[in-house]
């Protein structure tokens, strides 16, 4: 998974990606959509229209064919599309909602009911029941919830905290090997905005001033069994991201420390002249999957790409991204010591970022990666 | 930029504790002078300096790291203590468990940050008790003497009435700043600089309710 580069391109990667200026210039149409597949990239500009068609078409068959979905998933869903095609493409491609059409309620209806089985087991067992450890899980849960993603009305809602306590504790429970560790509070809300836009048939940019006594409850209840079973599946794989001493974390770090050396070495040496550490402003990015330095339209975004390369490994992608990030900056970093780059790290120039930077960042992770594996072929 | 940034010291203090006990409230109270506006769990490090006169003259610039309070990010938090001179070891007097807790903070500590590293134990949320004495589950004197018996320093603090803020990080600072002059002047013999070099200095206020 970690495979060096082939000693051979490192000529090629040499100079900063040219695209770079192109990013701070902002969306190009045409570049956005690179797509994992060499024909998408080959091919002439795609209107949203003929994507969303593709979409529906995909949906339409009697078996859902993964791959092809995958391939549209990664390049996003358009912002014309209804608010259910991203929830049910997520669901999809996360293995949650079954690819057979005809499976698909009684599915769902299913897991939500396994789902209600669990809540029974793990919560609603009388607290005297519960362990040491269990009993400091929740108090952690609990302190971390009301400190959730502040942009959006309902996530200070009672309602909504209930809805979080109980996804996260049972998550917590059922991986021993992790527990709950803090951020992963945030790695549930995309699901939970995702899905209430398109319960509620609403954008989720529309979703910040929701109150929560407008859903009906029975959506509430949807909502958390899909958001809980998709969360499970998103973190399956990255398991030791979480586990002591956060292995997994540590080796994304070392190898964005690895790549951004390989494509622009002057800023890899302003950084570490100056003592700056990439975990000093690193590790945020990998705990939380850069939540935390993007409006939650944009992580919504990164996240149509990350859920179609889940099956392949998104945390390696990840650091591509990563990587893209903090040499679009160089420019601005550059100019700054130690300090001012600090501050300036901590809270990114990104509120007003829109989905299609987003898109730049990818299509350019996309080539990096690709360059720095022997096979860009990734996606068996 | 630069003509503002001019300094006689730099020294890099750390805020570590269980989380939730109120170190990025304390911090963005001593920085901004208000709460944070969206508050979050930390992850990872966050970093602020702050630029303090002192009485005598001259000026000290803290770096301050307000770091994750969570167990499982012990293991790479304590790679942030490096060259740390200082730090407020924070609990909170609300929760038992905070304060027997610091044992292993100081523990990290010793391990990680400079051998000579000052230390002040906080015990924060006093507000809490102060409107209702029954929740105190630390007892003023108790963690005061455990901070005596291994020699740190010690108060109490509010981030909410900002009661004793300003104390805990310009007392630890001035702390360092006479630590690191005698150590000096010890070392070069050079009487010049004993003595007298105190930033102002306030007595510390037990109760709070005073200033808010
Ligand atoms: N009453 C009271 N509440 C406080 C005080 N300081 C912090 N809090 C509350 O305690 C909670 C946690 O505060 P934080 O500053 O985020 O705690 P932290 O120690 O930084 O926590 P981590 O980042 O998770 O390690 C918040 O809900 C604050 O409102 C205080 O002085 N008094
Ligand atoms: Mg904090």
């Amino acid at each position: 998974m970690w495979s060096d580069p082939s000693a051979g391109r490192s000529a090629s990667l040499a100079a900063p990606p040219s695209s770079s200026a192109q990013a701070a210039s902002g969306p190009t149409p045409g570049t956005s959509d690179p797509g994992p597949s060499s024909s998408s990239s080959s091919g002439p500009p795609k209107k949203p229209l003929v994507k969303l068609q593709r979409f529906g078409a995909c949906f339409a068959k009697e078996a859902v064919d993964l791959n092809e979905l995958r391939e549209l998933l990664w390049s996003g869903v358009p912002d014309e599309a209804d608010p259910s095609v991203r929830a049910k493409a997520w669901q999809l491609m996360l293995g949650y909602l079954p690819v057979h059409v005809e499976r698909q309620v009684t599915g769902l209806s299913k897991k939500r009911r396994e789902y209600r089985e669990l809540v029974k087991d793990y919560f609603e067992r009388s607290p005297e029941m519960r362990s040491d450890n269990e009993n400091q899980i929740l108090r952690q849960i609990r302190v971390d919830i009301p400190r959730t993603n502040p942009g959006f009305k309902f996530f200070g809602d009672a309602v909504m905290h209930g809805i979080m306590e109980r996804t996260l504790f049972i998550w917590a429970l059922r991986n021993p090997a992790s527990g709950y560790v803090q951020g992963i509070n945030d790695l549930i809300t995309p699901f939970l905005v995702v899905f209430l836009a398109s319960y509620l048939n609403k954008r989720d940019e529309d979703l910040h001033e929701l109150e929560i006594s407008e859903v009906p409850s029975e959506v509430l209840e949807h909502i958390e069994a899909d958001a809980y079973w998709c969360l499970s599946k998103m973190l399956a794989d990255i398991q030791d991201h979480y586990t002591f001493g956060q292995p997994g974390i540590q080796r994304m770090v070392l190898r964005l420390k690895e790549i951004v050396k390989r494509i622009d070495e002057a800023l890899y040496d302003h950084l570490t002249n100056n003592g700056l550490e990439f975990l000093q402003f690193s590790f945020r990015w990998m705990n939380c999957f850069l939540m935390r330095e993007f409006p939650m339209r944009c992580v919504i975004r990164l996240w149509d790409t990350y859920i179609a390369e889940q099956a392949s490994g998104f945390s390696n992608f990840h650091v591509y991204v990563c990587a893209v990030f903090l040499v679009y900056w160089a420019p601005q970093l550059k100019m700054m010591d130690f300090q001012q780059m600090m501050l300036f790290m901590q809270k990114f120039p990104t509120e007003q970022w829109r989905p299609q930077q987003i898109e730049t960042l990818l299509a350019e992770a996309y080539v990096l990666k690709s360059l720095f594996h022997s096979s860009p072929k990734h996606l068996s | 930029m630069a003509g503002q940034d001019e300094y006689d010291h730099l020294y890099k203090i750390i805020l570590v504790g269980d989380a939730t006990v109120g170190k990025t409230h304390l911090l963005s109270r001593y920085i901004k002078g208000t709460l944070p506006k969206a508050p979050t769990a930390t992850i990872g490090v966050e970093f602020a300096t702050r630029t303090v006169p002192l009485a005598v003259g001259g000026t000290v610039k803290a770096q301050i790291w307000d770091t994750a309070g969570q167990e499982r990010y012990r293991a790479i938090t304590s790679a942030h203590y490096r060259r740390a001179v200082g730090a407020l070891l924070v609990y909170d007097v609300t929760k038992a468990q905070t304060f027997q807790n610091c044992t292993k903070w100081l523990e990290d500590l010793r391990n990680n940050a400079e051998p000579d590293i000052v230390v002040m134990v906080v015990g924060n949320k006093v507000d809490l008790v102060e409107k209702d004495p029954s929740l105190r589950q630390v007892p003023f004197e108790q963690a005061q003497a455990w901070a005596q018996s291994k020699s740190l320093m010690f108060y109490e603090s509010s981030a909410v009435t900002s009661f004793n803020v300003k104390h805990i990080f310009e007392d630890l600072l001035q702390e360092i700043y006479t630590q690191r002059t005698k150590v000096k002047s010890d070392r070069y013999n050079d009487n010049s600089t004993q003595g007298g070099m105190q930033l102002r200095h306030n007595p510390p206020q037990r109760q709070a309710g005073c200033c808010t």
